[in-house]
């Protein structure tokens, strides 16, 4: 491998940052960590915005081809910079053009636009928004547990370990955050036997055990044991995602 | 050889199978529609493309390659079809970057527009705190382009590409979630508006909605006010 990395990763502890560290520690790469402080609306910063105009984490930065800083954006994107630029042995991808590569892609867009925000917004009616709303928890709750129903079958079906058969792809890695949530946004993973059986072998895998601690230790499965602790963590993250909505509404009236 | 018809399956009023229709004309490949009723999208032959029931999925004969994700299938018809690279980039750096647009059109726009129209449009009762929290986020995100659109006419280097259309179909209907006229929904985003308004005004946009929606109805309003109706008298024959 010809190319040198300088990668630098802007995260924080949730489901999307998370995918980031994995991949990197998948394919051994060596990174920098900056943690972004959402308790503070670090995101929402002015250096960070040049970054990401978006306002959201993972965020990468690194030193391109050219020689030039290169800035990225969106962990669907990132994952497939990763994978294009350093995965030159295929061992978390496909070969581009070939079909399993066109399958990979199409679960990674699945989590992305599917199961994260369906997920994120079964999250914001059970845990976080100001009133509780039950038409809303009830329709993003389903709407996963729909999502996951697809994900099931079809690993069920195809009698596959990984979603694009026997090797982990960065469309594993993209979803298994958000699955070793379940419980967090009120649906039972142990309805989803095949599914249920993919997140422990996932789990197993070394690098994603380390890559899952990253900027902080990954705790939601032991948080959710406990009635206590959880109602803890959903007012930590209450106060700062309604604190964000407050800004972003103001922003915009100006 | 010349290249056989790729068969897309759509409902015609769903805003996302016509970022698929949108790149195949953009790219002259020649294409078919199978239309099918929305009712029809959970249920076999459709599933069997696409287990996750939801338009668009594409048949390939030409590859033999079936394909769902909007995100997936354009990114697809690019690499396999567009070689000399008109809609997107054949570096990484620059193709990251069509990628990452993309991904936000596809994690970002696609699902809060979705979800503004249906809290607004198709769900029966009024959930002002939902509605606010959709159309802020719709808000947000037209902010988010307007900034990437600084001093540029296109999201990535000085050309169009799959990354800017991505985004017509939803921006198309932006009134419809912001629930304001349609001369108005672009307001804040004096650049959004005049980048939105090239795309629309290309030959590639006037084709897909010739085939798009119903003939009879005129605009989306109406159209999803139809649905509406239609699923009210169906909710009331089933709850009598
Ligand atoms: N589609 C985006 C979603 C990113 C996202 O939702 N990030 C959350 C954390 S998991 C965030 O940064 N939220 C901060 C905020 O909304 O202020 C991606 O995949 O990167
Ligand atoms: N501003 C966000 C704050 C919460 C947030 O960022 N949630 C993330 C998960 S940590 C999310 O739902 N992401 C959606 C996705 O990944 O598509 C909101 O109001 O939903």
């Amino acid at each position: 491998m010809a190319d040198k990395s300088d990668i630098t990763l802007y995260t924080t502890q949730t489901p999307n940052g998370i995918k980031i560290s994995i991949a990197l520690e998948e394919l051994g790469l060596p990174y920098k960590v900056h943690k972004i402080e959402f308790s503070k609306n670090a995101q929402k910063e002015p250096w960070f915005l040049e970054i990401n105009p978006n306002g959201r984490i993972p965020a990468l930065t690194d030193t391109f081809t050219d020689g030039n800083p290169i800035n990225l954006f969106e962990s669907g994107s990132i994952m497939q910079y990763l994978v294009s630029r350093y995965d030159t042995e295929y061992k978390i991808s496909h070969p581009p053009g070939s079909r399993e590569w066109y399958e990979m892609n199409n679960w990674l867009f699945f989590q992305n636009a599917g199961v994260g925000p369906m997920q994120g917004q079964a999250n914001h009616f059970t845990r976080y928004a100001p009133e509780h709303i039950e038409y809303g928890v009830n329709r993003y709750q389903n709407e996963t547990r729909r999502l996951y129903g697809v994900l099931d079958k079809h690993l069920d079906e195809k009698k596959i370990p990984y979603l694009t058969g026997e090797k982990c792809t960065i469309a594993d890695i993209a979803h298994w955050g958000w699955i070793a949530a379940a419980g967090w946004c009120g649906v039972d993973i142990d309805h989803f036997p095949a599914l249920k059986a993919w997140e422990e072998r996932m789990a197993a895998r070394p690098a994603l055990e380390k890559g899952r601690h990253v900027p902080d230790p990954h705790t939601v499965k032991e948080v959710l044991k406990n009635k206590e602790e959880t109602e803890k963590h959903a007012a930590e993250s209450r106060a700062w995602v309604q604190k964000g909505m407050q800004e972003d509404a103001d922003k915009l009236r100006r | 050889m010349s290249t056989k018809p790729i068969r897309v399956w759509l409902a015609p009023p769903g805003p996302n199978p016509w970022k698929v229709i949108l790149v195949l004309e953009e790219l002259q490949i020649p294409y078919e529609i199978v239309s099918i009723k929305f009712e029809d999208i959970k249920a076999k032959p459709f599933i069997d493309l696409n287990p996750n029931g939801r338009v668009p999925a594409i048949e390939d004969p030409n590859t033999g390659l079936v394909l769902w994700e909007t995100g997936a299938v354009i990114l697809y018809l690019v690499e396999q079809y567009d070689v000399v690279k008109k809609l997107t980039y054949g570096t990484v750096q620059e193709k990251s970057h069509v990628q990452q647009w993309l991904m936000f059109q596809i994690s970002g726009q696609g699902p809060y527009y979705g979800q503004g129209s249906w809290f607004h449009v198709l769900h029966s009762e009024k959930l002002p705190s939902a509605i606010n929290r959709y159309v802020e986020e719709a808000k947000r995100i037209c902010g988010v382009l307007e900034q990437g659109l600084t001093d540029k006419r296109w999201l990535v280097g000085d050309k169009i590409t799959l990354a800017d259309l991505a985004f017509v179909p939803w921006n198309d209907r932006l009134d419809v979630v912001l629930m304001c006229p349609a001369e108005c929904k672009f307001n804040d985003f004096p650049r959004v508006k005049a980048w939105h308004e090239s795309m629309v005004a290309r030959p590639s946009w006037e084709k897909a909605m010739e085939n798009g929606m119903p003939k009879q109805v005129s605009n989306m309003e109406e159209y999803l006010a139809k649905i509406k109706v239609k699923k009210n008298t169906r909710a009331e024959a089933e709850g009598s």
